[in-house]
């Protein structure tokens, strides 16, 4: 089975993972109830000429691109497939007010233009001069596992180098917005992140990007062997009996996971069927959660894939992560297991190269 | 593993009609849906046209039988034609094989969102409207409108969306992660967008003329089109008829500009070129294109000269039938790939309407009268902001 070696990654999330030694030496909380991007200065990465107009969606992606990119040591790919939930809010929001306060008057098209949801996928087109296969999906929850599984069929199909990634960007009026809309909440320190009891999540946003190569090469870190979508799954049986056929696929059980990384969100409606399923995981695997360290978004998966990378890398479960006492012997397999507004769930399936 | 992929069912709304049998009429009788703005709220109102479904929310409420407030025009929109789709397909979904839904979108629930935002920022009222402002929202409505679904994801790379989830659902399939595929795409017209383009300075505030010399530039449309694609075995297993095959498909970006297209069409070429390789054509193989041909001077200009590339001094017939639907976006490929499909059934060409004058450059005539012809192959073309470019072949049965 056609497997996606990771050659190169970059991410730009409410952590400091834009210094690229990051592991865990600082965590940051989030800024009450949502989180920030710890965003760098991005005149180290994009031409000014185009940074001006750049919204920060686009300049997210733009960067991490260029990081993977540059640590995969490739200068072109045979595809660009992006992943964003809402795209380039912050222009579509911005010409969206122009034109309902100027009653549609004395517009100028640069936001609408930038506020197109594949902008960050063409922009990465036109700076890399790349003429190839160019994809956007904007599927909620599924954004990002959309990219990943074109790119293991465009593999499947003979290409060999891809570049993948998920975006997503929040603004001041959209967190003012959902916190009215009764979507966020503050933790209850006294309850744990995956035993949540209470409704509301805590947004984030950020951007991950991979250079997957079809083949090993001296720059793979790691591999994704599998991944599969499950659309509003009826019951918590559902999902484990998808997920020991999932695992089937590739001659494994949930014995031979090490690390289990799950999507909890801190909202019990979305988050029961993985509490339901966490004592299993625990039985076999060692749970971790990783949205308080993110946020919650359309494109956390792409979060979550970039951390089961590193967690190969360096070999090391640390307890900023981990759900249980359990601690594994050596990390060859993370599993990843997320979920969105407790419809869309995904498994990504990572191994050790 | 490659598996033939056939077109099984199509389903459609927009300007022109309200289902495939309404629009099969227009387009065979010349009449365009395009005309001013009745339903749109624009202070543009009576300066330009537009080709609007002809149907209020209401009254698409009414066809979808579902008054969950939580719908809006582009949800509508996207049930009523996938539904066509679906039925007149034949297929059923709770027969074990595994469906996806891929529908593809570029404005999703802006149509709504636009008319309460404000609004929101004072009063709790409309904050429920946010949760249907996502692309995704309106392919799981489709979803859960037919039911028995195994797989959902959408597409968005502007007005060659749907052409992309064309090529994603047959992909798919060939793959062997699905056997079949409901796949299109929706955009309902907003102020949003209605504005943006006249921002870019390319309405025109009469009816589009695609390929004309004095073309200026596009109509805005509005719509909805779906196409069940199955499997060989899919479509085996349960003795289904197929109405088309999907042969050829690629898709490549122009990299040049982020909303203008190349001077010499260079993506536009890729993509064509590049689906003719896929199903081993050559160019003397296709009996008519369907354009992209939006009428704005840039579009046309670009795809002309792509098309002269490709093909030389063998023009096949082509037309745009934009000037009958007005230009629906993320719609657009999907619509297209309907009227294709109904090329190849009824062996008719319909008319590039409103051309006198060919462009000075290329000197391209299109088919301007409804024609009965003998067609094998199609070629349909959509290109995109963002420089994406994609093409699809489609054969008769």
């Amino acid at each position: 089975m056609v497997k996606a070696y990771i050659n190169g990654t970059g991410c730009i999330s409410a952590q400091n993972t834009i210094d690229e030694s990051w592991f865990f030496e600082t965590v940051a909380p989030p800024s009450v109830d949502y989180y920030n991007a710890i965003e760098p200065s991005y005149k180290e990465y994009i031409a000014p000429n185009l940074l001006r107009r750049m919204g920060r969606a686009i300049k997210m992606g733009v960067t991490t691109a260029s990081i993977a990119i540059k640590n995969a040591g490739v200068t072109n790919v045979d595809a660009i497939i992006t992943g964003t939930g809402l795209g380039c809010f912050e222009d579509s929001e911005r010409f969206l007010l122009a034109l309902l306060n100027n009653d549609e008057q004395f517009l100028t098209p640069t936001s609408f233009i930038q506020s197109t949801h594949n902008t960050v996928g063409s922009q990465i087109a036109l700076i890399m001069k790349c003429h190839n296969y160019n994809f956007t999906y904007v599927h909620r929850g599924f954004s990002f596992e959309s990219c990943l599984q074109d790119a293991m069929m465009l593999f499947n199909e003979g290409k060999e180098s891809i570049l993948i990634g998920g975006i997503e960007e929040h603004t001041p009026n959209y967190v003012n917005l959902y916190r009215r809309a009764k979507k966020f909440q503050e933790q209850n320190t006294a309850v744990p992140y995956w035993k949540s009891e209470t409704s509301g999540t805590q947004m984030g946003e950020g951007a991950a990007f991979f250079v997957l190569n079809k083949h090993q090469t001296e720059k793979s870190v790691a591999c994704v062997e599998g991944i599969q979508t499950l659309y509003k799954p009826k019951t918590t049986e559902d999902i484990l009996d998808k997920l020991t056929a999932f695992l089937k696929m590739y001659s494994l059980t949930l014995a031979d996971i090490d690390v289990t990384l799950m999507g909890f969100s801190l909202d019990v409606n979305f988050d029961k069927k993985l509490q339901e399923l966490l004592p299993t995981i625990e039985k076999e695997s060692c749970p971790a959660y990783f949205k308080h360290l993110s946020g919650e978004y359309h494109t956390a998966s792409a979060f979550a894939l970039w951390l089961a990378t590193q967690l190969i890398e360096k070999q090391n479960l640390p307890k900023a992560i981990s759900i249980s006492q359990k601690a594994p012997t050596a990390i060859k397999h993370v599993l990843i297991i997320n979920q969105y507004l407790g419809i869309n769930y995904s498994f990504m399936l990572v191994a050790k190269v | 593993m490659s598996q033939r992929i056939y077109i099984t069912g199509i389903g459609m709304i927009s300007a022109i009609g309200n289902n495939v049998s309404e629009s099969f009429l227009s387009l065979s009788q010349s009449k365009t849906g395009i005309g001013k703005i009745n339903y749109l709220t624009t202070r543009y109102k009576d300066e330009f046209l537009v080709g609007e479904v002809k149907l209020s929310n209401a009254d698409l409420m009414d066809l979808v039988k579902d008054n969950s407030p939580d719908l809006n025009r582009n949800s509508y929109l996207a049930m009523l034609a996938a539904k066509e789709a679906v039925i007149n397909s034949g297929i059923d979904t709770k027969d074990g094989l595994r469906t996806g839904v891929i529908s593809s979108t570029t404005v999703a629930g802006m149509s709504k969102t636009e008319m309460f935002y404000k609004e929101m920022f004072e009063k709790d009222d409309h904050l429920n409207v946010l949760d249907t402002h996502d692309c995704g929202d309106s392919t799981e409505r489709i979803a859960d409108y037919i039911g028995n679904v195994d797989y959902v994801t959408t597409i968005s790379t502007a007005c060659s969306s749907a052409a992309n989830a064309v090529m994603l659902g047959s992909r798919m399939i060939k793959n062997g992660l699905l056997d079949r595929a409901i796949v299109g795409g929706v955009d309902a017209l907003s102020k949003f967008t209605f504005n943006g383009f006249n921002t870019l300075m390319i309405l025109d505030k009469e009816w589009c003329k695609p390929f004309d010399e004095n073309r200026k530039g596009l109509n805005l449309g509005e719509g909805a089109a779906f196409l069940v694609i199955e499997g060989e075995d899919a479509l085996r297993k349960r003795n289904g008829k197929a109405l088309a095959e999907v042969i050829g498909y690629a898709n490549a970006n122009d990299a040049y500009h982020q909303t203008a297209s190349s001077p010499e069409g260079y993506g536009a070429t890729l993509a064509i070129t590049q689906a003719l390789e896929m199903c081993g054509l050559t160019t003397r193989d296709i009996d008519y294109i369907n354009m992209h041909g939006t009428g704005t001077p840039n579009n046309d200009l670009s795809e002309s000269i792509a098309t002269k590339t490709v093909f030389g001094n063998h023009i096949p017939k082509f037309s745009s039938t934009k000037a009958f639907t007005g230009h629906t976006l993320a719609a657009a490929a999907s619509i297209e790939a309907v009227i294709s499909t109904l090329s190849l059934q009824h062996q008719l060409i319909f008319p590039n309407l409103n051309f006198t004058t060919p462009i000075a450059e290329t000197n391209l005539v299109p088919v301007t009268e409804l024609l009965q012809t003998p067609i094998n192959t199609i070629l349909s073309n959509s290109f995109g902001f963002g420089g994406n470019c994609s093409s699809l072949i489609f054969k008769k049965i």
